[in-house]
C-alpha cells in the first residue's frame, strides 16, 4: 500500500518537480530561468482569484477528509466484526473503489446527482408553501464534498483497516476482562491505538482532495477549486505565477504525506 | 454457594466451591476444543490445567473468562450460572499469555485501568493508594511512568499481574504466563507467584504444558487430553495413582510394557506380554481379563545392581544428573527402558559404564497396571 501510494505521488509529482523550478525564475517566460527570484509567489497571492480557489480548495480538502475520517473509521471498525463472504465482498469492493479512475467517478457522479436533483427539485417546490422560494439543489461545493467524501471514505478504510488487523485481539479482550463496556473500550484502548492511522488517513484525504481536479471538474458546479483555477489559466498560458501557484500545492502536499507516513510509521512500532 | 463439593476421590475440593463446571462443551465449526467437561473449583486452591497443544486447556479459560460462550453446559461463578454474562461483568481476571498491556498507556495507568472502570467511581486516590499497593506486591516501585516497551519481559509479566490483581478477582486465571520467560526467570516467577497466591488467598486457575511447573505449583492439577479431563488430583496423586498410561506418560517419566490380563484372581494381577514374557503388578484401574493394558514402572523404582535376582541387562546410555544417574539399558526380550540410580547407591558401588552387564529388579508391588492409551 505504501509503496504504491508513494508510486502514485511519484510518478504524478516529477513534472511539476521541474516547474517548482522555474517558479523561482525572475523572468515573465514559464519555460525560461531568469534569475532567482520569489516574485511570483508574492504575485501568486495577492491575486484575489486565487486566494477565492485556495479557500473553496480549503474548505473542500478539509470537510470531505473529515467526513472521510469518521465515516472511514466507523466503517472498518464495524467490518472488524464482520466475517465470510460479507466481509470479502465489502473488502473487493472497497479496493475496488480506490482504483476506479477519477473521471468514472466524476461523470458517474455528475450524471447521478443531476437526474437526482432533477427528480427531486419539481417536488420540492410543489410542496414548498407558496410565496415562498423553494430551495433548489444544484451542483456546488455539497456535491463536491460529498463525492471526493465517499471516494476517500474507500482510502480510509483501508489504511485504519489495516492498522486495526495488526492491532493484538488479546487487548480489546484484557479492557473487557477489566470491566471495561465495548464502547468504553473503544474510547480508551482502541480508538487511542488506531488514532494515527486515522490522522494518516485524514492527511492522505485531504491532499487526494486538495489535488484531484478531475472529479472537482464534473461536480463543482460554478465554484472553482485551486486544480480547476490552474487549469483555467493554463489556457491562457502557463505563466511563472502558475508555476508558483503550482509549487505552493506541491510543497503542502509533501507536507501531508511525509506527515501521514511517519504517524503510520512511528505508530506501527509502539504498538509492537 | 457455601457447600462442600466432595466428588470423586480425586476430585475433592476439600474448600467453599468458588466455580464449577458441568457438562461443557465447546466447538468451534467441526472441532470439539472442549467436551463434557465437570470440575469444581475450590476457593483459594490453586488449579492447573495441563495437557499437550491444542488440548483445549486455553478454551477453558477463555469460558470462565467469559470471551466464549460453552455450546452445552453450565459455568458457575459462586453458586450462579453465567453463561450469558459478558466478561466485563465477570468477577474474574485473566493474565494473558502476551500480557496484553496497553501500549498507550504507562505502567500505573495499565495497572490502575480495572479500578478505573469501577461504577460508581472510585476516587483518585484511592486508585493512587491501591495501584501504589500493587506496585509494591509485584516488586516495581519506581517504575510507575515507565511505559510498556521500556519494559523487560519479565516486568511486563509483572505489570500484567499486578493489572489483575488488584482487582481482587474471585479467579485469576492465568495462560502460559510463564511461556516467554527464560528458565531462570521462569523458576524465579513460578515462586514468587505461588507466595503472591497464598498471601493473597485468590484463587489461580494457571494452563500450561509444562508439567515440571504443573506440578510445583499447584494444588491440583487437571490433565485435559483431546478436550477430555482425563484425570484431576493433586500433583502426588497423579504421580503415584495415575488411571492411565496418558497420565503417567504426561507426569514425570515412565517406562511401559504393552500386554493382556491373564489371571485377576490374585493379590498380583499377572499380565502376558507382547513379547511372550509374563510380568505382575497391581492394577491402576478398574480393568478385566483380556484388556489391552500396559504395565508402568517409573525409572527411579527400578534398581540397577550386579548381584542377587533380576533380570540380565545391558547398559546403553548413562547420563549423570547430579544427585541421580539415567542409565539406558537394553534386555534382550523387553527392550530398552530406563533406570533411575541413587547417587548414593553409586558411591558404594562402581557405577557401571556404557557396554557393561548388570541386572535389573523391582517390586511387582510398585508395577502399576494401566489401561493402553
Ligand atoms: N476461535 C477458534 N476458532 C476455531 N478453532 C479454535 C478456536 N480456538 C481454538 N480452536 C481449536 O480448539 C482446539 C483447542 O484450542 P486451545 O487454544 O484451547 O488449545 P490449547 O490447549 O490452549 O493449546 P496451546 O497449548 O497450543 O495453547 C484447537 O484444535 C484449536 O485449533
Ligand atoms: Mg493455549
Amino acid at each position: 500500500m505504501r509503496i504504491y501510494a508513494t508510486c502514485v505521488y511519484l510518478f504524478l509529482y516529477t513534472p511539476i518537480a521541474i516547474i517548482a523550478l522555474f517558479s523561482f525564475s525572475a523572468g515573465r517566460h514559464a519555460s525560461q530561468f531568469q534569475g532567482f527570484s520569489i516574485k511570483w509567489y508574492g504575485k501568486a497571492l495577492s491575486n484575489p482569484f486565487v486566494m477565492d480557489a485556495l479557500e473553496t480548495s480549503l474548505m473542500v480538502a478539509v470537510a470531505s477528509a473529515f467526513l472521510a475520517s469518521v465515516f472511514g473509521t466507523m466503517a472498518a471498525v464495524a467490518l472488524q466484526g464482520i466475517k465470510g463472504l460479507v466481509r470479502t465482498v465489502f473488502d473487493s469492493l472497497i479496493y475496488v473503489a480506490v482504483m476506479i479512475p477519477g473521471i468514472v467517478i466524476g461523470i458517474a457522479t455528475l450524471i447521478g446527482l443531476v437526474t437526482v436533483f432533477d427528480q427531486l427539485n419539481p417536488l420540492v417546490s410543489t410542496l414548498w408553501p407558496t410565496g415562498f422560494t423553494p430551495p433548489k439543489l444544484h451542483m456546488g461545493m455539497g456535491t463536491l464534498i460529498a463525492a471526493h467524501t465517499v471516494f476517500l471514505m474507500a482510502l480510509v478504510v483501508i489504511i485504519v483497516r489495516a492498522k486495526l488487523v495488526g492491532m493484538d485481539r488479546a487487548l480489546t479482550e484484557a479492557s473487557s476482562d477489566l470491566y471495561a463496556t465495548p464502547m468504553r473500550t473503544f474510547q480508551q484502548v482502541t480508538l487511542p491505538i488506531i488514532f494515527p492511522a486515522i490522522l494518516a488517513g485524514f492527511l492522505l484525504s485531504f491532499t487526494f482532495s486538495f489535488d484531484d481536479f478531475i472529479i472537482a471538474f464534473f461536480v463543482a458546479g460554478s465554484e472553482t477549486t485551486l486544480p480547476i483555477y490552474i487549469f483555467s489559466s493554463i489556457r491562457r498560458g502557463v505563466t511563472p505565477e502558475i508555476n508558483a501557484i503550482g509549487t505552493m500545492v506541491l510543497g503542502v502536499s509533501l507536507l501531508m504525506l511525509i506527515t501521514a507516513q511517519l504517524l503510520l510509521q512511528t505508530g506501527g512500532k509502539k504498538n509492537k | 454457594m457455601k457447600s462442600k463439593a466432595y466428588d470423586s476421590e480425586s476430585q475433592s475440593v476439600d474448600r467453599n466451591v468458588i466455580a464449577e463446571l458441568r457438562d461443557v462443551s465447546k466447538s468451534f465449526g467441526d472441532v470439539l476444543a472442549a467436551s463434557d467437561l465437570n470440575l469444581s473449583i475450590g476457593e483459594g486452591e490453586f488449579l492447573s490445567f495441563l495437557g499437550p497443544s491444542g488440548c483445549g486447556k486455553t478454551t477453558v479459560l477463555r469460558i470462565l473468562a467469559g470471551f466464549e460462550v460453552p455450546t452445552k453446559g453450565e459455568v458457575l461463578l459462586d453458586g450462579e450460572v453465567v453463561n450469558g454474562l459478558d466478561a466485563y461483568n465477570r468477577p474474574v481476571n485473566m493474565v494473558f499469555q502476551q500480557y496484553a498491556l496497553f501500549p498507550h498507556m504507562t505502567v500505573t495507568q495499565n495497572i490502575g485501568y480495572g479500578l478505573r472502570q469501577r461504577r460508581p467511581r472510585l476516587s483518585k486516590t484511592q486508585i493512587v493508594k491501591k495501584v501504589t499497593k500493587a506496585l509494591d506486591v509485584v516488586q516495581l516501585g519506581g517504575f510507575e511512568n515507565r511505559r510498556i516497551w521500556e519494559m523487560s519481559g519479565g516486568q511486563q509479566q509483572r505489570v500484567a499481574l499486578a493489572r489483575a490483581i488488584i482487582n481482587e478477582p474471585k479467579l485469576l486465571l492465568l495462560d502460559e504466563p510463564m511461556a516467554a520467560l527464560d528458565r531462570k526467570l521462569r523458576k524465579e516467577m513460578q515462586i514468587e507467584l505461588q507466595n503472591l497466591q497464598r498471601q493473597l488467598g485468590i484463587t489461580f486457575v494457571l494452563v500450561t504444558h509444562d508439567q515440571e511447573e504443573a506440578l510445583s505449583m499447584s494444588d491440583r492439577i487437571c490433565i485435559m487430553r483431546e478436550g477430555h479431563i482425563v484425570q484431576v488430583g493433586s500433583p502426588q496423586e497423579l504421580y503415584d495413582r495415575p488411571k492411565s498410561r496418558y497420565v503417567a506418560d504426561f507426569v514425570g517419566t515412565s517406562n511401559f510394557f504393552s500386554g493382556k490380563i491373564t489371571n485377576l484372581t490374585e493379590n498380583l494381577v499377572s499380565v502376558l506380554l507382547e513379547n511372550g514374557m509374563s510380568m505382575q503388578g497391581i492394577l491402576g484401574g478398574e480393568l478385566t481379563v483380556g484388556q489391552d493394558v500396559c504395565i508402568s514402572i517409573r525409572p527411579e523404582q527400578m534398581r540397577l545392581h550386579r548381584q542377587g535376582d533380576g533380570l540380565t541387562v545391558k547398559v546403553l546410555n548413562r547420563i549423570f544428573l547430579g544427585e541421580h544417574t539415567e542409565y539406558l539399558v537394553t534386555h534382550g526380550t523387553l527392550g530398552d527402558f530406563l533406570v533411575l540410580s541413587p547417587r548414593q547407591s553409586e558411591l558404594n558401588d562402581v557405577p557401571f559404564n556404557r557396554g557393561d552387564e548388570g541386572l535389573v529388579s523391582w517390586d511387582s508391588s510398585i508395577a502399576l497396571i494401566l489401561e493402553n492409551n
